[in-house]
């Protein structure tokens, strides 16, 4: 337990200078890290152990979005490694030992995902590696890891190619060291065919990012509405670039094609200047029905829950379902820390230090291989219900929409109604139909 | 980049979009022209200025009086000042310099780094947004399409602008000296202007208009530290079609840019980002000095 603030604060200098492009500089960073390490943890903490050694702690890697756009997603999965950490080492840690976790900031940018998880690696030891909140990092990182032959739990992004194993398809890049423990973009936009299936609504259009996972998860709606029989038209599209701060061009023009209803994979800030933008265009009015695939993700109390309530939205892990004992203690306990709760970012990250943790005592070792092998096949369970890693390493979780609806209990956005719709192999494989896209599963 | 519809529906409110958007870079862009024009330093750092004007009043409006007017006043005349003494401290420094064009590009690089990273450090790197003030704080419907009253008043704003400008550089002698100073430097030296203050002055003028671009711009998207690299590339777009220097040109640059980034997606869906620098390619190409090229009008 560190007690003086003085003392913590010269252990995080130490580690800011140990790195070549390391950990957070913003203020929020220092200060989550005081919370962190009042709470006895020491996450970011790096530098100071070699990790793997007998008797050390367990030293595990991950790679989030801590600056720009969506950096959100990396102080979320902060929370996540945090609590588990401290839950873990409060209770005996990974086989006797400490389990410490050092995170760096791929910037979302692939080249310095790469660069961060080399070091690592190859500086740093770790004995494992998890992360990622975007899918065109994660398929720019997925073949490293496969050279670095370094178990990478992937706990957010997306992309179905990751878990489809190479050669499958040809922006296939799957293999043995790369596993994800949250749904897919296959997994996710199922349901959102699903959900279309039940509204009135035959124009559909999108607004996405300008890349990969835009398009990819344009191509798996109409793919899965083909499949699934659903009688819609494609209307409209849009593909502004990451980051932009004025998407009213690109409303005016989805809304001059006045489609009945909308599916947008906008993330990060992002979606939240979109919707604040939408809104005062009168796209609520205007557009029956708004599907936010990655809407649960960015819709935090603390930036005023901007998603509109009615709409429907997509979440990885829902706090309230399943309603057992794993997910409502989990609810409780990290509400009562944080004040909030867990988003699907907080629980993947979370549930990535609990498997790391199953897995070595499971090998009684930390060795690459091993964990690979405990990974490959292996049946979990934690908050967002119990899964299992199918033959290509994607989780068969289910895909969870629901409608926004504002809780006051939680002061928050809950999905409620909520449906999740088992998304294993087999359903993916019938509903893709005829179409080349691999299930990534 | 498939196209969206052979057909593109266009609206009043996609021409008022795209005229408000170039207002926007109009104001950033004229004082690039402007500052190109008499000192003949290309200012990297315009950007960023637009940005800090931007950061300024929101955290006026936040943190210190609830006036949007008050605020984007401050934050115009906080951009101002440091552009001023940016220029004093060490652009002054350079014009007397062989080849000085290279050290002016870099030093004004640096600058652009300078003011990203200590937003960063000040703000966050998160995105920060506010509403417009509330009397314009209301939906237009024409035509069947719908846009935020506001962006009328950043358009009448920006043709405000233009016009006080053209009288200020036409028929004071403010502006005279500005002008003489521009043709012939050492001459206007010699016949006793204080070439250093005037240039410390225009520089102070050109930065307020940045400043006063990122204000009036930020209840009208999101502002995060990238914002300035992003509208900088559209301005020397803007500056090049428009013609370096000329600000009848930066007007009319800027409003073919706006409307560009506003129609385009009605044309492709993706990739409609480029089309102003397709445009551009296609001015330089038939007319490399710009629509409106010349100095000093």
């Amino acid at each position: 337990m560190v007690t003086e603030d003085g003392d913590t604060e010269n252990k995080y200098k130490r580690a800011d200078a140990a790195e070549t492009s390391s950990e957070r500089r913003a203020p929020v960073g220092r200060r989550r890290f005081l919370q962190a390490a009042g709470a006895g943890t020491a996450v970011a903490l790096a530098g100071c152990s070699g990790g793997g050694g007998d008797g050390g702690p367990v030293t595990l890697g991950a790679a989030y979005i801590l600056s720009g756009f969506a950096s959100l997603y990396g102080e979320e999965a902060e929370r996540g490694i945090e609590f588990a950490v401290s839950e873990i080492n409060d209770n005996g840690g990974i086989d006797g030992r400490d389990v410490e976790v050092l995170v760096r900031d791929t910037e979302a940018s692939g080249d310095t995902a790469i660069q961060q998880i080399r070091s690592l690696v190859q500086e740093d030891n770790v004995d494992g590696l998890f992360g990622l909140d975007s899918s065109g990092v994660a398929q720019a990182v997925a073949p490293q890891i496969s050279q670095l032959q370094m178990p990478f739990m992937i706990t957010h992004a997306a992309t179905p190619f990751v878990t489809s194993p190479q050669g499958e398809h040809e922006d296939s890049v799957g293999n043995e060291y790369v596993f994800r423990d949250s749904n897919s973009l296959a997994q996710d936009v199922y349901g959102a065919a699903r959900t279309a299936q039940e509204l009135d609504a035959t124009e559909w259009a999108t607004i996405g990012p300008d890349y990969a996972f835009g398009y990819e998860t344009w191509d798996y709606f109409q793919a899965y509405c083909d499949g699934l029989g659903v009688e819609a038209e494609f209307t409209a599209e849009q593909f502004p670039a990451l980051a932009t701060s004025d998407y009213t061009p690109f409303i005016s023009s989805i809304l001059d094609a006045d489609p009945d209803a909308v599916l947008t994979p906008l993330w990060g800030a992002d979606l939240t200047t979109f919707i604040g933008q939408a809104e005062s265009a009168g796209w609520f009015d205007q557009i029956d029905h708004t599907l936010f695939s990655v809407g649960m993700g960015t819709d935090l109390p603390s930036d005023g829950s901007p998603l509109p309530e009615g709409e429907y939205a997509s979440t990885r892990y829902d706090p309230f379902v399943p309603d057992t004992e794993a997910n409502n203690s989990f609810r409780e306990a990290y509400y009562e820390e944080y004040g909030s709760l867990p988003t699907y970012n907080a629980e993947g990250a979370y549930r990535a230090l609990h498997l790391y943790k199953e897995a070595i005592e499971s090998a009684g070792s930390t060795e690459p291989d091993a964990l690979v092998d405990e990974f490959t096949g292996m049946e979990h369970s934690g908050p967002v219900g119990e899964y299992q890693f199918t033959e290509t390493n994607q989780a068969t979780v289910s895909s969870i929409w629901g409608t926004v609806t504002y809780d006051e209990e939680w002061e928050s956005n809950v999905l409620d109604p909520v449906n999740r719709y088992e998304a294993g192999p087999d359903v993916l494989s019938d509903a893709l139909g005829d179409s080349d896209l691999p299930t990534g599963i | 980049m498939s196209l969206t519809s052979l057909v593109p529906l266009i609206g009043i409110a996609d021409v008022v979009i795209g005229l408000s958007l170039g207002s926007r870079l109009f104001l950033i862009a004229v004082g690039l022209s402007l500052i190109f024009g008499v000192l003949g330093v290309l200012n990297f750092a315009h950007g960023g200025f637009y940005m800090l004007g931007a950061y300024v009043t929101l955290a006026v409006v936040s943190n210190v009086v609830d006036n949007f007017w008050v605020a984007a006043v401050v934050g115009a005349l906080a951009v101002g000042v440091v552009g001023a003494a940016i220029e004093f401290s060490a652009i002054r420094r350079l014009y007397d310099r062989v080849d000085s064009d290279l050290d002016q590009l870099i030093v004004t690089f640096g600058f652009v780094l300078v003011i990203h990273e200590t937003v960063r450090f000040v703000w966050g790197s998160g995105s920060y947004s506010i509403d417009p003030p509330d009397v314009f704080n209301f939906s237009v419907t024409l035509g069947g399409s719908t846009f935020n009253a506001y962006r009328l008043v950043v358009i009448g704003l920006a043709v405000g602008v233009l016009v006080a400008l053209w009288l200020f550089i036409t028929r004071t002698y403010f502006g005279s000296l500005v002008r003489g100073t521009s043709s012939d430097r050492e001459m206007a030296a010699m016949l006793g202007v204080d070439v250093p203050r005037l240039y410390t002055g225009v520089f102070f003028l050109g930065s307020v208009l940045a400043g006063l671009g990122g204000a009036l711009s930020a209840p009208l998207q999101s502002t995060s530290p990238a914002l300035g690299d992003q509208v900088i590339i559209d301005a020397f777009i803007v500056v090049v079609i428009g013609g370096l220097g000329s600000m009848s040109g930066a007007f009319v640059g800027a409003m073919l840019i706006g409307m560009m980034q506003s129609l385009g997606p009605q044309f492709i869906s993706a990739g409609s980002i480029a089309i102003p620098f397709l445009a551009m390619v296609i001015v330089l190409l038939i007319r490399p000095e710009g629509l409106f090229g010349g100095i000093g009008e």
